[in-house]
């Protein structure tokens, strides 16, 4: 007998309705979908089945036994079906033919997160994240090494369909620093073509897509604290007071007259242990009953390590998601506010490391607020440079706490999305995405007319000036879908229209307390960068076992003229559920995929500064830059470099890859191989003399391949039949790339790679048959002890002179092989996770020693100078004999623990549904390696010329839900 | 709507060229981007560079003219020799991947292709097709005549350092266009016809604003190109540099009645001016650059006397980072130039050998230059100076004439002793020549004495045959005493980079 099934589907773990959910009776094509309210109606016969099926839940059937049935169903934690969020749309980890990883919430990194990257951090393969030591510091992000030369090599960084500018405001910590990580739901990260190559123009070097959490209706809220300390976790090794008088007597008797009486360890006075905290509060539920809603805030304060070094964010979001006419019209709006305030510190710790150890950090008797300054009172009435010991430096303490350099951004962004599926065709939906993305950076700096810094006219009054910068994003993306869900033939495609559009500028004060025309204000406007492209990508699946994607895009970009400003970028995948065609039922290997994939993707980020190559432009002189005709100036007004043929850089990628799952995908993972080959590579290279404005400029010139195996396993190691017995999952991931250069136009090195220690010189190379950024450097010659020979390098070749010809290529700053490990265990209500990092094969340039151990420089012109305690391992005398000798070359492999953190949650802390967890954690643990100086994980291609170090934090925190 | 692709520069300070020359002061501007070339390294002040692949301070003209024409001699050391370049410089031991020489090649053919781009822009059918007014264009003749000169400036450094260069004029297309090589005779026979055909358009000797060209600046560039024609093209040329010697004496110069004031803060005026023929401007606010006069202030401050002070710069200067070498130090202390202006050694407790060059206690410092001006008043600022670099000088054409005499161009022996006699009673050296006495190594001494460090040494020293092997002085060929160097070493590499990049070049013998 026929009656009217009715009930609500909802999530079992949130108690939210789950509308859409499909409900079909079995056996037949009988079937409908929940409504909003996640209420279902259905003609049954009782003891018929019904079949709930839902996107990322697990299937249920139930047997018809009563009128109603109200169903839960659990989210489906086989990670197979997980749902991708991908270029304009998504995709399940089953249905993917790219190579993509997802990271969710529970998956991220834990600690002291501060900047959202941070949050994926070694936890994907092929992923390499570089942060800073500085609070709020931003990263060089690289996807498979990046693909280009002289262009850009960051990837593409997507919030909620809009894409972000990869150029930090000035006055912002970097381009993430603004965003709260506590609003982040998931990453995904598209790292071959075939996934990328939907964004075309800016895809090859990987796109990072962020979503951001969504509104819910069920009401709940989310409270995050977690207060921390900060420490140094160890400074370079230098002489100490005691010791370095003992250097000087030995070394320099001479100077023994300039040493001071005080024991002064610089370094340790210009760091302090730094607090930190963060406090998150988030509500969800539905407004007016109806639409579902989050609202956040957030607040981070972080001091850094240097002394009055600071950052502060305070962020609010607004999401909501309501669905209208019978689900036809999906809205999702997202806004978030963000204010972030700063104070810099500068970079003292080569002068702290240089400073005389036994001078001290106050003077009572200083004219300079008291602290300690290598001064030569004329006693003429002023206090100008000429009471200065010339050359001098100056006490980096007092730098530090005499200046005050501050910033305060705001950004706006959000977007828009409206997704519409026709009433008279559901399978085919209209979706427009608007975003928008405002920066506003204010800075004021001011040095104190205490501190000795002086003027250009050699008065010492202090200094003041300011900043305002401004950047603006728009988007605008359009686009239809037709989704065709047949019996065995799956066809869905995806084609639209994507606008962009950049704009930013800067305004310096220049010097107030100056006001000569060079210290005049400057205004710079870049010009806007315009972005068009036009898409299409089409999935044909053919039973679930053979999967095809096609995809093509075409941009146009304002940086290229007319005739090359259009870039084609097609891409194709194809993957093979090899488990399902041949043993369906396996239940050991329950998963095995074959990918393949292959793209075109395009490159043409070079820069702000080179927005407009291909025109004929001049520039005017500021005016410190004018020339004078009888007394009168004129600013000079010079063409710029021009490239009329300027093209896009276009990057091919393969890419081979295997899914495999054991035991029913309690394991599961990935093995990826890339080949990834660019050509008519960007880069400023060399011109033709007197043919251009320069002896050299961007060019398309010449190829570049880089090739890499990823390998990704992670799963349960112990799975706890009970809820509280003991679960343990660990994730690992390991890298291998390895990069040449393969042509530069007319084999033109270009010398790379800046170093301290000598005005403009360089330790790097870019040369054909190499990795860029290769070390170029001299061949030390030791003696029969095994010690280096000061000043001796082999001739090369063998022409009794020894210059620039017999430097040699040895080794580059670029991991062989990186891998990450992410270890959760739990036990009853206790919760232990601890990550995991190493990078092996990396060579690291030693320039703090290169440039700072040797004794001569015990003497700074006219005083004292400290040196790391190195020295004493060669006795070397003169830094220009031995700055670019490969001795400085040190292999940098590290492991390190990034952090482990332990937890223990308490239930029905206020009612039955909430929960308290308390934790704690380290961050940074612990660092294993060879290298000598200070932090193995430096910036700059390998370069070490000091860098701020990486705090230890200790974190205390507490999340509260309810 | 693709349309919006075409976008247009927003800067206050960005211009497309159609809209750059729209004013008569616009073609005044432009002229002031190809003059400041010279002393300029970019439109952003000091710090900026529009040549690359080399430190943007070090990359200026005179720099560049300076580290060669100087470091390579016997005149001066460059203490920081890890600043790239500098140690094979000092050392003679350069190799074609200098990035000293690939800044300066870099730089004198850049000026080509801005004095091309300001010829393309003032052609008369640019002019006319502009609208541009009759007055505007009889300017814009004398402006495109000064051009030349500049351009043909930058050629005379190129055939003088390189022996060749790519040739290239406003007839050619901008972008990287790999001109044909010309070699020394070549350059030569271009450069000697350009002066000759723009010497008419260009305004009268000591007429002109100052720190433009007049046409005393075209004489002595012929008269330079004469005076090292065997050199250059092994012709005997000396008549001709007599006769442009003379027009350029006889237009009304006179010697600044004190040597030193030619080398302070304000010799764009006064009594300098005078003496000055073709100065490279320096500013200390609004013509900022580390070229050659800020770079010898602060660098002959010595590290031991900290005596920036006295030249009106900080009191550590760039802590002694020039020293002369034994050699120079031997002759100013031979007992001819004790009382001497021009001898401004200074000794103290320093050893006279730099050994070893990184000790810069070691060797004499000098104190020539001044960013202060003649009344003792102080500069605009004090590490960026407002001394200007005598590019072009009398004193020089006092000596250039007494050489070419000697040589047997004409002129009057008479006339050379008084003008070699000249320079001496100016510096107050009582130890006057008669006729006999002056010979051709006599001129050579004479002017290290008078014009060291501005820049002419090593060509002297290579007209006179006394560069690679038959003299030595401290550090030459990288020996502490000196040793000779190989021939090929009169002239440089062609740079590296600069060979890849236009491959119609060929690299010099012995590279």
């Amino acid at each position: 007998q026929t009656v009217t099934i009715s009930g609500v589907v909802t999530d079992g773990a949130t108690a939210d309705p789950l509308p859409g959910v499909s409900v079909v009776l079995k056996g037949t094509s009988t079937g409908t979908s929940t409504d909003f309210d996640g209420n279902y109606q259905i003609e049954a016969n009782m003891g018929d089945v019904l079949i709930f099926s839902y996107i990322g839940f697990e299937r249920i059937e139930i047997t018809v036994t009563s009128t109603n049935h109200n169903v839960s169903l659990n989210e489906d934690l086989q990670r197979l079906d997980e749902v991708v969020v991908i270029g304009y749309g998504t995709t399940t980890v089953k249905d993917a033919t790219g190579s993509v990883a997802s990271i969710t919430a529970e998956e991220f990194n834990q600690g002291n997160i501060v900047t959202p990257e941070n949050l994926l951090n070694g936890r994907v393969a092929g992923v390499s994240i570089n942060t800073g030591g500085e609070p709020g510091s931003g990263s060089t992000i690289r996807i498979r090494g990046g693909s280009s030369l002289g262009a850009s090599n960051d990837p593409l960084i997507v919030i909620d369909g809009l894409p972000i500018d990869n150029v930090s405001i000035g006055g912002s910590r970097s381009i993430l620093s603004t965003i709260n990580p506590n609003e982040i739901e998931s990453f995904s990260v598209l790292k071959d073509a075939s996934a990328t190559a939907i964004y075309g123009s800016r895809a090859s070097n990987g796109v990072i897509i962020i979503s951001t959490k969504k509104g819910k209706r069920e009401l709940s809220v989310d409270l995050n604290m977690s207060i921390g300390s900060s420490v140094v976790p160890n400074t370079l090794d230098v002489f100490s007071a005691d010791e370095y008088r003992q250097l000087v007597s030995n070394e320099r008797p001479d100077l023994v007259p300039l040493l001071g009486n005080a024991k002064t360890r610089w370094q340790d006075e210009i760091y302090r242990s730094a607090l930190t905290s963060n406090q998150n509060l988030s509500i969800q539920g539905s407004l007016l009953k109806k639409v579902p809603a989050r609202l956040s805030i957030g607040r981070t304060l972080q001091d850094g390590l240097r002394l009055t070094s600071e950052f502060e964010r305070n962020s609010g979001s607004l999401s909501l998601n309501p669905n209208m006419f019978n689900d036809h019209l999906k809205v999702s709006l997202n806004v978030n506010g963000s204010f972030e305030k700063n104070r810099f510190a500068p970079g003292e710790e080569g002068n702290a490391i240089r400073f005389d150890p036994t001078q001290p950090v106050y003077d009572e008797k200083s004219p300079f607020g008291g602290y300690f300054q290598y001064t030569n009172i004329n006693d003429d009435g002023v206090l100008d440079e000429n009471d200065l010991v010339g050359l001098a430096p100056f006490n980096p303490v007092a730098n530090l706490l005499q200046r005050n350099d501050i910033s305060e951004v705001k950004r706006f962004y959000g977007n828009l999305k409206l997704d519409y599926s026709f009433h008279f065709l559901p399978e085919l939906s209209a979706v427009v995405n608007l975003g928008y993305d405002e920066q506003r950076a204010e800075g004021d700096v001011k040095v104190s007319n205490l501190n000795p810094l002086t003027q250009n006219d050699g008065s010492i009054v202090g200094s003041e000036s300011n900043y305002t910068n401004y950047q603006k994003n728009v988007l605008l993306d359009g686009y239809l879908r037709y989704d065709k869900d047949g019996d065995r033939f799956d066809f869905d495609l995806t084609t639209g229209y994507s606008f962009q559009k950049f704009d930013s500028n800067q305004y310096t004060s220049g010097e107030l307390l100056d006001d000569g025309a060079d210290t005049a204000p400057v205004l710079n406007i870049d010009p806007d960068l315009v972005l068009i492209g036009l898409f299409a990508r089409t999935n044909i699946s053919w039973a679930d076992k053979y999967l095809l994607t096609l995809s093509y895009r075409r941009d146009g970009t304002s940086r290229f003229s007319e005739d090359n400003r259009w870039g084609n970028f097609p891409a194709a995948a194809f993957a093979w559920q090899i488990s399902d065609e041949f043993f369906p039922e396996a239940r050991g290997l329950s998963t095995l995929k074959l990918r393949l994939g292959w793209g075109i993707t395009g490159q043409q980020d070079i820069g702000r500064a080179n927005s407009a190559l291909f025109r004929s432009r001049y520039v005017q002189g500021l005016p410190a830059s004018q020339y004078q005709f009888g007394g009168v100036n004129y600013p000079v007004g010079i063409p710029s470099f021009r490239n009329e043929n300027i093209k896009w850089e276009e990057t091919v990628a393969y890419n081979a890859g295997i899914d495999f799952g054991f035991a029913e995908d309690r394991i599961t993972g990935s093995i990826d191989a890339f080949y990834k080959e660019s050509k008519d590579l960007l880069a400023n290279a060399d011109i033709s003399d007197g043919s251009n404005f320069s002896n050299s400029g961007f060019q398309n010139i010449g190829n570049f391949t880089s090739q890499g195996i990823e390998f990704a396993i992670g799963g349960d190691v112990v799975e706890s039949a009970e809820n509280d017995g003991f679960n343990w999952v660990l994730n690992y991931n390991a890298t291998y790339i390895e990069t040449e250069i393969q042509e530069l136009a007319l084999d033109q090195d270009q010398l790379v790679g800046d170093i301290g220690g000598g005005v403009g010189n360089t330790i790097q190379i870019n040369r054909v048959g190499y990795t860029p950024y290769s070390f170029y450097v001299y061949r030390q010659v030791y003696n029969a002890q095994g010690n280096p020979i000061e000043g001796a390098y082999a001739d090369l070749n063998g022409d009794n002179i020894i210059n620039n010809d017999d430097r040699y290529i040895f080794k580059n700053g670029a991991p062989d092989i990186t891998m990450g490990l992410l270890s959760n265990m739990g036990y009853k209500s206790f919760d232990l996770t601890f990550s995991l990092r190493a990078s092996l094969g990396n060579y690291v340039y030693n320039n703090v020693n290169s440039a700072g151990a040797q004794l001569n420089l015990i003497q700074n012109n006219s005083v004292l100078s400290n040196l790391p305690v190195t020295v004493t391992d060669t006795n070397f005398t003169n830094t220009p004999d031995v700055i670019l000798s490969d001795y400085y070359m040190e292999n940098a492999s590290f492991l390190k623990v990034d952090n482990i953190s332990l937890g223990y949650t308490f239930d029905d802390v206020l009612n039955s549904r909430s929960t308290l967890r308390l934790f704690s954690s380290v961050q940074n643990v612990l660092t294993i390696t060879n290298y000598s100086g200070l932090d193995p994980e430096v910036f700059d291609n390998g370069i070490d010329n000091t860098i701020y170090p990486r705090a230890r934090t200790i974190l205390l925190g507490a999340n509260l839900r309810f | 709507c693709t349309g919006e692709l075409d976008v247009l520069p927003e800067d206050p300070d960005t211009f497309l060229v159609e809209d750059f020359y729209t004013t008569p002061e616009s073609y005044l501007q432009g002229l002031a981007g190809v003059y400041g070339n010279l002393s300029l390294t970019g439109a952003e002040g000091p710090d900026n560079s529009n040549i690359s692949g080399l430190d943007a301070g070090t990359s200026q003209y005179g720099r560049g003219l300076w580290n060669t024409q100087e470091l390579t001699t016997d005149e001066v050391l460059w203490s920081w020799e890890n600043d790239p370049g500098t140690r094979e410089l000092n050392r003679n031991i350069w190799s074609a991947d200098n990035v000293i020489l690939r800044g300066l090649f870099g730089r004198a053919m850049t000026q080509v292709a801005f004095s091309n781009e300001y010829l393309r822009q003032t052609s008369d059918d640019v002019l006319d097709s502009r609208g541009v007014d009759a007055g505007t264009k009889d300017a814009i003749v004398t402006y495109r005549a000064e051009v030349r000169f500049l351009r043909a400036l930058a050629y005379y450094h190129m055939m003088d350092l390189f022996g060749k260069a790519g040739f290239i004029t406003e007839e050619d297309p901008i972008g990287a266009f790999q001109s044909p090589e010309y070699n020394r005779a070549e350059l030569f026979a271009f450069i000697e016809s350009e002066l000759m055909a723009i010497i008419p358009d260009l305004i009268a000797p000591m007429e002109n604003d100052y720190g433009r060209v007049d046409k005393s600046g075209a004489w002595m560039l012929l008269a330079k190109l004469y005076l090292n024609a065997e050199v250059f093209i092994g012709e005997n040329r000396y008549a001709g540099c007599i006769q442009y010697c003379e027009q350029i004496i006889g237009a009304g110069y006179e010697l600044a009645p004190n040597y030193l004031h030619v080398f302070m803060a304000d010799n764009h005026q006064g009594s300098a001016r005078n003496e000055i023929i073709f100065p490279v401007l320096s500013d200390g606010v609004v013509t900022q650059n580390y070229g050659p006069t800020t770079l010898m202030i602060n660098g002959q401050v010595g590290s031991v006397e900290q005596n920036g002070g006295d030249f009106g710069v900080g009191s550590g200067g760039w802590g002694g980072a020039l020293r002369v070498t034994r050699q120079f130090s031997e002759l100013m202390l031979n007992g001819t130039y004790d009382t001497d202006d021009r001898n401004t050694l200074i000794i103290g407790d320093r050893p006279i050998d730099l050994i070893p060059v990184n000790n810069n206690g070691t060797g004499y410092v000098i104190g020539k230059w001044s960013n202060i001006n003649s009344d003792g008043s102080p500069a605009s600022a004090t590490e960026i100076v407002d001394t200007d670099f005598p590019m072009f000088r009398l004193a020089d054409v006092y000596l250039m004439y007494a050489e070419a005499q000697l040589r047997g161009g004409g002129g009057s022996l008479a006339t050379a002793v008084g003008y070699f006699n000249e320079l001496r009673t100016r510096a107050n050296n009582p130890n006057t020549i008669s006729s006999s006495d002056l010979t051709l190594d006599l001129i050579l001494e004479e002017r290290l004495v008078e014009l060291h460090w501005e820049g002419h040494r090593r060509q002297d020293l290579i007209r006179f045959n006394n560069y690679t092997s038959s003299y030595n002085w401290s550090w030459k060929g990288n020996a502490p005493n000196g040793i000779p160097i190989s021939e090929s070493r009169k002239l440089f590499p062609i740079p590296n980079a600069s060979l890849s990049a236009n491959p119609n070049l060929t690299q010099n013998e012995g590279y």
